[in-house]
């Protein structure tokens, strides 16, 4: 019993140690690093391109901006990237320990480009209360709407996309909404494929214009499942589209069982294996059946006394 | 053959040679003794194999990992050694080599019965043994199963009939002399010897039939056991793939089957008296044999071992080392040393060869053999390319259970009783030919 207690005791003083030693190794950026600036301006645009890099390659650990909902790691649990804690720091330090990573923190030197960490920052930096009130200058504020729907033209000839995004005023006026990102995807055959491109903002006209790739085989009529969703789901919720359309290049697609192979079916194996097989069994079948043929003979010769 | 011991000159007349050959066959206490402890080993076992049946194959160590295990590999031992069939009796037969006449029957009892056996153990190795008839119906040609069940029942027809066609006049004789024989013996020595009366005419009519299947079964006896082989050598596998899988596992067989031969020559020997007839030459010859096939074993063995263990490419480091030094070092080395260097190094001295050390020396030679299809195996399938994640303990190991173990038995006990019923019924050495062999007339009455 005093020998638990003991264990109990060294533990816990061990973690307390753990603790300090922890708290001890503060991460810090050099002064040089934290004085470089983002080039990037805090535009929607910027701010939405950053938050899908930050749902691809942060989102697993460090969970959602100001939620809260990181991985809950040991010793140290991932930081809550939306937190004025966190913001505290400059775009340069962030910077740097995005690209340097430490403990459990990857480096994201190689992973990703610049511009992509930039972009990340300023998301994070949308959640800055301090600064705020500097940003949304260049944003547009479209109005309050309601029943937000995609409608989508399609031009064959020009294999262009055009989708348009409205939604219904309080008083009853369908309205075209600006400045909204949209995900143009097609279904390949494990997912979709987006093929938005690098603007795909809804202009003046709410409108986005998306060139259909020209060398994207489809099935045998052409028809291409096409899906266009609003790509932030925080600003009407869930808003998608979809269509089958005759945009790709028909294809006829092959079924690897469909040939003679070594792989396929009994019905579909190589002539030669069926030949080998079925000759190699009537040549040695058959002349196991002459000889027992003979065989039955034999009793009659044995009246042929010459 | 000038350094063989001095035969004792017996005078051998026709009526000795049959009163000698046909006398274990009618009055043989210890023999009856044998069968019924046979008898009693396969009823006792067969009941492991009715809890498999009603149990399914769970009752066995084999799991998703090891999916062929024991019985796969008795498989392929029984394949090896029924090959001595078509080594000694068509190859050593078409060659008109003489010392072989005495003990060729031998050699087509044991190639019967295990081949027999062997197509039973693939059926023992099944879940739902009522369903083997789909591998004909619903059979790919593409695929070695297929191949290799039309094999062995082929194999298994003409080692049969390689039996019987030779064996025809000796059973003439049956019909004549076994006067106390059982009616149904009567009727089988009566149907089987074909109204055989050993006319100028019948006889050249019986050795062409015989030629024709000599020559018919040294194709298929290779097909057998490469087909065997490419079982095996037809997946990627670490192990298996392996372009020398076909003539490795023949060279193999060969010596497996030498090994059994001479084992069961020294109990025919012994248990029926017929030091006259298998003699030490036939034991000396066998042993000298035994050295040409090892010899020739091992030289694969070589290749197929050191080649692939000089480059130690992925995969095949893992199973390399597991065999060299690992866990199923112990298996391989006995394997190799005890089942082939060894024994050649014993049996290039003449007094190895004298029948009770080559007896010995043999089933030394059957252990490692067997051993070393448990090592070809299962090795190969505990290291799959793509592992399964968190794989219960018991799919990373394998141990044949009790009834796996029982089933075996069963096999073997099995394999020894086809052999025993048939040396019981049949003369089990060629009583026309030793006759022909010695000049002596021989005379069969109608």
């Amino acid at each position: 019993m005093k020998n638990a207690i003991k264990i109990i005791a060294s533990l816990f003083l061990l973690f307390a140690f753990s603790a300090t030693v922890t708290m001890a190794q503060k991460w810090s950026a050099p002064a040089s690093a934290k004085k470089k600036q983002n080039p990037y301006e805090a535009s929607t645009k910027n701010i939405s391109s950053g938050k899908k890099i930050y749902n691809i390659n942060c989102k697993s650990c460090h969970g959602d901006a100001t939620m809260g909902n990181m991985l809950p790691l040991q010793p140290v649990a991932p930081s809550d990237l939306g937190s004025q804690a966190f913001l505290m720091q400059t775009d340069g330090e962030i910077y740097y320990k995005v690209n340097k990573g430490n403990g459990a923190m990857p480096t994201f030197e190689k992973t990703l480009s610049d511009e992509d960490k930039w972009m990340v920052i300023t998301y994070l930096r949308s959640f800055d209360q301090n600064k705020k009130a500097s940003k949304k200058i260049a944003e547009v504020i479209n109005p309050e709407v309601s029943d937000v729907r995609i409608l989508l033209d399609i031009n064959k000839e020009d294999k262009r996309i055009i989708a348009n995004l409205s939604g219904l005023t309080k008083k009853g006026d369908r309205v075209a909404l600006q400045g909204i990102e949209l995900s143009v995807k097609v279904k390949r055959n494990f997912g979709y494929l987006d093929i938005s491109g690098d603007d795909a903002y809804t202009n003046e006209k709410g409108e986005v214009s998306v060139q259909f790739p020209k060398d994207l085989p489809a099935d045998r009529e052409g028809h291409v499942n096409l899906l266009v969703k609003v790509t932030d789901d925080a600003y009407y919720g869930e808003v998608i589209v979809d269509r089958i359309a005759s945009l790709g290049i028909p294809t006829n697609p092959v079924n690897p069982l469909d040939e003679r192979a070594m792989w396929g079916t009994r019905a579909n194996a190589p002539i030669w294996i069926i030949l080998s097989y079925v000759g190699g069994v009537i040549c040695i079948w058959g002349v196991i059946f002459l000889v027992l043929f003979q065989l039955i003979q034999l009793p009659k010769l044995a009246k042929n006394k010459e | 053959m000038n350094d063989l011991p001095e035969q004792k000159e017996t005078t051998l007349s026709f009526e000795k040679i049959k009163k000698d050959i046909l006398r274990p066959m009618q009055n043989h206490k210890g023999l009856e003794l044998w069968i019924a402890f046979l008898v009693t080993v396969i009823s006792v076992c067969a009941w492991a194999y009715y809890v498999q049946l009603r149990d399914g194959l769970g009752v066995t160590g084999m799991r998703d990992y090891v999916s062929w295990g024991l019985y796969i590999a008795n498989f392929v031992f029984f394949v090896a050694v029924s090959l001595v069939g078509m080594l000694i009796s068509s190859i050593l037969g078409l060659l008109r080599i003489d010392w072989i006449t005495p003990i060729s029957r031998i050699a087509e009892i044991i190639a019967v019965a295990f081949v027999a056996v062997a197509g039973l153990v693939i059926i023992m190795d099944m879940g739902r043994p009522d369903r083997v008839v789909n591998v004909l119906i619903h059979g790919r040609f593409q695929s070695p199963i297929l191949w290799d069940i039309t094999v062995v029942t082929t194999y298994l027809t003409i080692s049969l009939l390689l039996l019987i066609l030779p064996m025809i006049p000796d059973l003439a004789i049956c019909k004549n002399e076994l006067k106390k024989a059982s009616p149904f013996l009567k009727r089988l020595y009566n149907l089987l010897s074909f109204g055989y009366i050993n006319t100028p005419s019948q006889y050249k009519h019986l050795h062409k039939m015989i030629r024709t299947l000599m020559v018919l079964i040294v194709p298929v006896g290779l097909a057998i056991h490469t087909v065997t082989s490419w079982l095996f050598a037809a997946t990627l596998r670490n192990g298996w793939d392996t372009t020398i899988f076909g003539p490795y596992f023949v060279a193999g067989a060969f010596v497996a089957g030498s090994a059994g031969l001479i084992v069961a020559m020294y109990f025919f020997r012994v248990s029926y008296k017929l030091k006259d007839y298998i003699t030490d030459v036939q034991f000396d010859n066998m042993g000298k044999l035994m050295v040409a096939v090892c010899l020739v074993y091992l030289y694969f063995n070589l290749n197929e071992f050191l080649v692939p263990g000089y480059k130690m490419k992925t995969g095949d480091d893992v199973h390399l080392t597991e065999l060299f030094a690992g866990h199923w070092a112990i298996m391989f080395w006995s394997s190799q040393l005890l089942g082939n260097v060894i024994p050649i190094m014993l049996l290039v001295t003449k007094k190895f060869r004298k029948p009770f050390p080559i007896m010995v020396i043999s089933l030394f030679i059957l252990a490692g053999a067997w051993i070393k299809r448990y090592v070809i195996v299962i090795p190969t399938l505990l290291h799959p390319h793509l592992p399964i994640q968190n794989v219960p303990q018991n799919f990373v190991h394998y141990y044949p259970t009790a009834i796996e173990i029982s089933v075996t038995v069963l096999s073997f006990a099995l394999a020894l009783l086809i052999i025993t019923v048939l040396s019981k019924i049949f003369p089990v050495v060629p009583i026309c030919e030793i006759a022909e062999q010695k000049g002596i007339e021989v005379k069969i009455e109608a």
